[in-house]
Order: C-alpha cells, then sequence, then structure tokens
C-alpha cells in the first residue's frame, strides 16, 4: 500500500513535468518527483525495522538499515541545490518572458 | 599506488574550492597561483595518473571499509578515458588562455574536471550518482556562463533533463540496493527488469545516446566554443562509460548496450546529414559518434579518445570561422590556415589513415559482431559525407602575419589535439593492414562522391519538433517502457 502511494507519488511528480505549462510548476512539479524517491528510499530502509539505528548496549531489535537513509541525505542535498539553480535561473528569464510559459520561451531562443 | 589516486581524485575539488580563498596578490604570486596555471597544473596530474595506469600491471580496486559495494576501479579503460579528459580540458584552457574569463570559469572547468575523473573510476552506482550530478551543475553554469537569456535557457533545459533521467537513475539504484544490498556494479546482474531499465534510461539520457540523447544538438550547439568542445569532447563519455562498465561486467546487459549504441550510431548521422549549421552537424555527428564507443564496448576506450581529441579539435577551429552556415562559407572562401585543423579534425574522424580516428574505426569494427559490422559500414560512410562538408569548404591563404602572435592559445590547443591524434594512432598499429586502409579509403571516397552528387545538391529539413522540451520529457517515458520490455523478455 505504502509502496503504491509512493510510485504514485513520482508519476504524478513525472505527468507535472510532461503537462504543466509553466516553467516553475514544471520545477515544483520536479520537486514532487523527487519527494516520491526520497520517500522510496525510505522505505525501502524501513523494511527490516523502523527503530533508529543507534549503536548501544540494548538488546538488539529490529532497526532501520542506515545505508539507504545515509545515501538518501546527500541525493537530497543535491537535489535541493539543483533546484536553487534552477529558480535562479527562471528569476532571470522572468524579466524578459513574465509568463514563463515553456512553449513561448522556447519558441523565442530557437536558433 | 592506493595513496596516489586518492590524491589524484580528491586534488581537483581542494584546489576549486581553495581557489576563491588564496589571496589576490601582487603580480608576482600572482602568476604563481593564477587560475588558469593551476587548472593546467590539475589536467597534467591527470595526465601523469593516467599515464601510471597504462604501465600498471593488473587493475586496481579500491573498496570503502564495510562499503556495501561502494568501490573504486582504474583499468585501461578509465584511462583512456582520463586521458581523453586532461587532454581536451587542457586545451580548452590554452584556448582561453588569452580571453577574458572570470575566476568563476576556471573554478567551474577544474570542479568539472574533477567530477569526470570520478565518473571514469568509480564502480559503483551512488558514487556514479553523485559525480553526475556534479557534472550536470558544473555543466550547467558553464554554459550559462555568458549570461544571456538563450544561454540560460539552453543551460536550464540541460539541467532540467538531466536532473530528471537522474531521479529516474536513483529509483533504480534503491531497487538494486533492495535485491543485494550493495550498490556495486555488479549487483545489477541478478537485479529487477525495472532497476535495470531505469538505471538505463537515466545513463542514455545523461549520455545523449538515441532518442534520449536529443536534447544534445541544441545544447552543444548553442554553448560557446570552448564549452561545446568540453561537452562534446569529454562530458557526454560521462554518461557512456558506465554503460560501457555494465557491458563488460554484466553479459546479459551486453547486447542492449550494442543496441543502443548502433541505433544511436545511424539516427545521428541522418540528423546530421541534414543540418547546414557547422556547430549543429558537429553535436548530431556526436549523438551519432558516442552510439560507435558504446556499440562495440570491448575498444570503447580508444574510439573515445580518438573522437574526443577530434570533435574538440573541430570545435574550436568552428567557433572561429566568420559564419555558422555552410551555405554562407561555401560562398567566401575561408582562411587556409583554420582550415588544415579543419580538415584534419574532418578526415580523423572519418577515419583517414595516419590519423587515431581509422587505427579506432578499424579497432572497433574488428570487435564487432556481423550483425553490427553491417550497420556501421553503412554509418561510417554517413559519417564521412557529413565530413565532407568541411573538407570541401573553399579556402585560400591570407597575409595577415600577426594571426599566429593575435591568438597563441588557439594554436598551441590545436597543436596539443592534433598532435595527440598523431600519436594516439601508433597505439594500434596492427590497423595498418592493406584490406583496412583500402576500406578506409573506399568508405571515404564513397563519402566524398555521394556528397558531391547528392547532399550538395538537396536540400532537406528533418523536423525539429522532437527536440522540443516536453517531446524530450516525453520520450523518456516511451524509452523507460521500451527498456523495461527488452529487459522484461530477457530475463524471463
Amino acid at each position: 500500500m505504502l509502496y503504491a502511494c509512493v510510485y504514485a507519488t513520482i508519476l504524478l511528480g513525472f505527468f507535472g513535468i510532461l503537462l504543466k505549462e509553466n516553467l516553475v510548476m514544471k520545477i515544483i512539479a520536479m520537486d514532487v518527483m523527487s519527494t516520491g524517491v526520497i520517500a522510496l528510499f525510505v522505505l525501502v530502509a524501513a523494511r527490516g525495522g523502523t527503530y533508529t539505528p543507534i549503536l548501544s548496549g540494548a538488546p538488539s531489535i529490529a532497526y532501520a538499515d542506515p545505508v539507504p537513509q545515509a545515501v538518501i541525505l546527500t541525493a537530497i542535498v543535491i537535489g535541493f541545490s539543483i533546484q536553487a539553480l534552477m529558480l535562479v535561473a527562471v528569476m532571470k528569464l522572468a524579466r524578459d518572458n513574465p509568463t514563463l510559459e515553456t512553449r513561448a520561451i522556447e519558441e523565442e531562443y530557437r536558433p | 599506488m592506493t595513496l596516489w589516486t586518492v590524491l589524484w581524485i580528491a586534488l581537483p575539488f581542494l584546489v576549486a574550492f581553495s581557489l576563491y580563498l588564496l589571496p589576490q596578490g601582487d603580480r608576482r604570486s600572482r602568476s604563481v597561483i593564477d587560475c588558469r596555471v593551476l587548472a593546467l597544473g590539475v589536467t597534467l596530474l591527470s595526465l601523469a595518473f593516467a599515464t601510471t595506469l597504462f604501465v600498471q600491471p593488473a587493475p586496481l580496486s579500491l573498496s570503502l571499509l564495510d562499503s556495501f559495494g561502494v568501490s573504486l576501479l582504474a583499468d585501461n579503460l578509465s584511462a583512456f578515458f582520463i586521458l581523453t579528459n586532461a587532454l581536451v580540458m587542457a586545451a580548452v584552457i590554452l584556448y582561453c588562455w588569452g580571453t577574458d574569463k572570470a575566476k568563476f570559469f576556471y573554478t567551474q572547468v577544474i570542479i568539472l574536471h574533477g567530477s569526470i575523473n570520478a565518473v571514469f573510476i568509480c564502480a559503483d552506482l551512488i558514487s556514479l550518482y553523485v559525480a553526475l550530478e556534479v557534472i550536470g551543475i558544473a555543466a550547467f553554469l558553464l554554459i550559462a556562463y555568458p549570461s544571456t537569456n538563450r544561454s540560460l535557457w539552453v543551460a536550464l533545459r540541460y539541467l532540467f533533463i538531466s536532473n530528471t533521467a537522474m531521479l529516474f537513475y536513483l529509483i533504480g539504484a534503491v531497487l538494486v540496493y533492495q535485491t543485494h544490498q550493495s550498490f556495486a556494479f555488479t549487483g545489477l546482474r541478478g537485479a529487477s527488469a525495472e532497476a535495470q531499465a531505469l538505471i538505463f534510461l537515466g545513463l542514455l539520457a545523461k549520455g545523449g545516446i538515441f532518442v534520449s540523447g536529443l536534447w544534445l544538438p541544441q545544447t552543444h550547439s548553442e554553448a560557446e566554443s570552448p564549452v561545446s568542445a568540453l561537452l562534446s569532447g569529454v562530458v557526454v563519455k560521462a554518461g557512456v562509460f558506465p554503460l560501457v562498465r555494465f557491458a563488460l561486467m554484466v553479459e546479459t546487459l551486453d547486447p542492449a548496450v550494442r543496441l543502443f549504441g548502433v541505433a544511436a550510431a545511424v539516427l545521428g548521422v541522418l540528423y546530421a546529414l541534414v543540418e547546414t549549421d557547422t556547430k549543429r552537424v558537429l553535436a548530431c555527428s556526436t549523438l551519432s559518434q558516442v552510439g560507435w564507443v558504446l556499440a562495440i564496448p570491448e575498444a570503447a576506450g580508444f574510439y573515445a579518445l580518438a573522437h574526443g581529441l577530434g570533435k574538440a579539435a573541430l570545435f574550436l577551429v568552428v567557433g572561429k570561422l566568420p559564419s555558422r552556415n555552410l551555405a554562407v562559407l561555401r560562398q567566401q572562401p575561408i582562411d587556409t590556415a583554420y582550415w588544415v585543423p579543419l580538415a584534419l579534425g574532418s578526415l580523423s574522424i572519418s577515419g583517414f589513415p595516419f590519423l587515431a580516428g581509422f587505427s579506432a574505426k578499424m579497432l572497433t569494427l574488428k570487435q564487432g559482431l556481423p550483425w553490427q559490422v553491417a550497420v556501421l559500414n553503412g554509418a561510417a560512410v554517413g559519417t564521412a559525407i557529413l565530413y565532407a562538408k568541411f573538407v570541401f569548404l573553399p579556402h585560400r591563404p591570407t597575409p595577415k602575419a600577426d594571426r599566429w602572435a593575435a591568438q597563441p592559445g588557439l594554436w598551441l590547443a590545436l597543436l596539443l589535439l592534433l598532435g595527440a591524434l598523431l600519436m594516439a594512432n601508433l597505439g594500434y598499429l596492427d590497423a595498418y593492414a592493406p584490406g583496412n586502409v583500402v576500406k578506409a579509403l573506399t568508405i571515404i571516397a564513397l563519402g566524398c562522391l555521394i556528397h558531391g552528387l547528392v547532399i550538395q545538391r538537396v536540400s532537406l529539413a528533418l523536423p525539429r519538433s522532437m527536440e522540443r522540451f516536453d517531446h524530450l520529457v516525453g520520450g523518456m517515458s516511451l524509452v523507460l517502457v521500451t527498456l523495461f520490455w527488452i529487459t522484461w523478455s530477457w530475463v524471463v
């Protein structure tokens, strides 16, 4: 069930990229998609258990796999820095193309 | 060797990030820590590293403690790609030496160099992901460097496509981890069909291969010429290299890689044949040449080297021509000093003897499967036709005494690239069998003939709608479905 929700989020994000006209909406759709991917990593990590993996003297319990979580932390940072870069570029583009419609921008800057 | 590898991989990033911390001191201290000198030093270090890789007896493999598959693998194949990276990067830095590029530009070049090196020696999905994303960001900043609206849009489009592709790739990576508890490339062997298809899609889009690579012509032709040289010479190879590694490591993936390689080789040539804009012809030819690299994974290293050097030289020269339109160039003769490197680069990629392109092409064709060789020979004729467009441009010597002194960077860069093309030619002397030479000359003669008889007289234009942003993203989903179907039918 959870898997279905996560995959639905990813797909919705992808369709957003595909179908939205506005550039900012496209970027937000990409964020939705990357949120879905992050959730998938967390879900995979939680397969063995959901306890926080902290080393202590306590008896062993079903803890979550720390590796995918560590990996996705890197991906989150990369993802957000890319989004920031894109938004800066969009801000500069918006000065001359206030509507930010992809189709119009593409027509204008075609060689 | 371990220490040397670690130092070499870390140094570019260290240099790039500390560039901003260095003081802007007086003239003498500035000349030592000048950003151009440092950037060139970094590429020389890569050159030295590639040489040590060539002479070392066995592949070097390093893995992280408690690794979960995270590891580095440096062998002969990596050495070829690292050599390409070092030479092309050095040539571009020499080219930009006399121009007023800011420190920021060189910082991005060094970061790009370091992250491409990282791709060429990593052997696990996560290191690869990080390196590819860093390449995406650095390439974005380099394309957007002129900060005109058009360059911003081209860069934004590039980053958008590449980031979407990498999101698919990440899903594939976690699915591989779920099966094997490891991120190593070898984990692809038993992975599910979805995982393989998703990872493939990410790399195909990033490497500009076949339909997923149609973002490439516009991006590579609209960037400034040194940046185009970087993008076509090495950056696309960062997407191709992992696919080659997969094909060599996991035999079930080998047929898919070969198939996509051949398809890309043909598609790129078709696009390039009808183009009339010099930079777009070169960019479409890149689309085809990465297919060649991919089609025969055993010979990929040498082919990538030959193509990287030739294409970088071509982009640097074409940027100096008076016009980008081939029809205009046919009317007004160009300077012979530009024509000579242009013709040499073109002949190398078409596979003319005594240049590295010939050895690479023969090595590739020798190791191909029968069905591949048949199709690739056709693509080779197509390549010869499209480069005949450059070879047959009219030219005449112009008496300009200060031509050499005015832009020493350009000539040094071309000397480096073309010299390396001649030197690399010695790497595979077995190619000079009489049959091979005759074959290469026949292909080129046939190409020139068809060019003269047909191509020059027919003007045809392929619709460019496939290169629109929506279609690129939509094409991604179609390629994904196809890939899933291919891998699924093989797994079953």
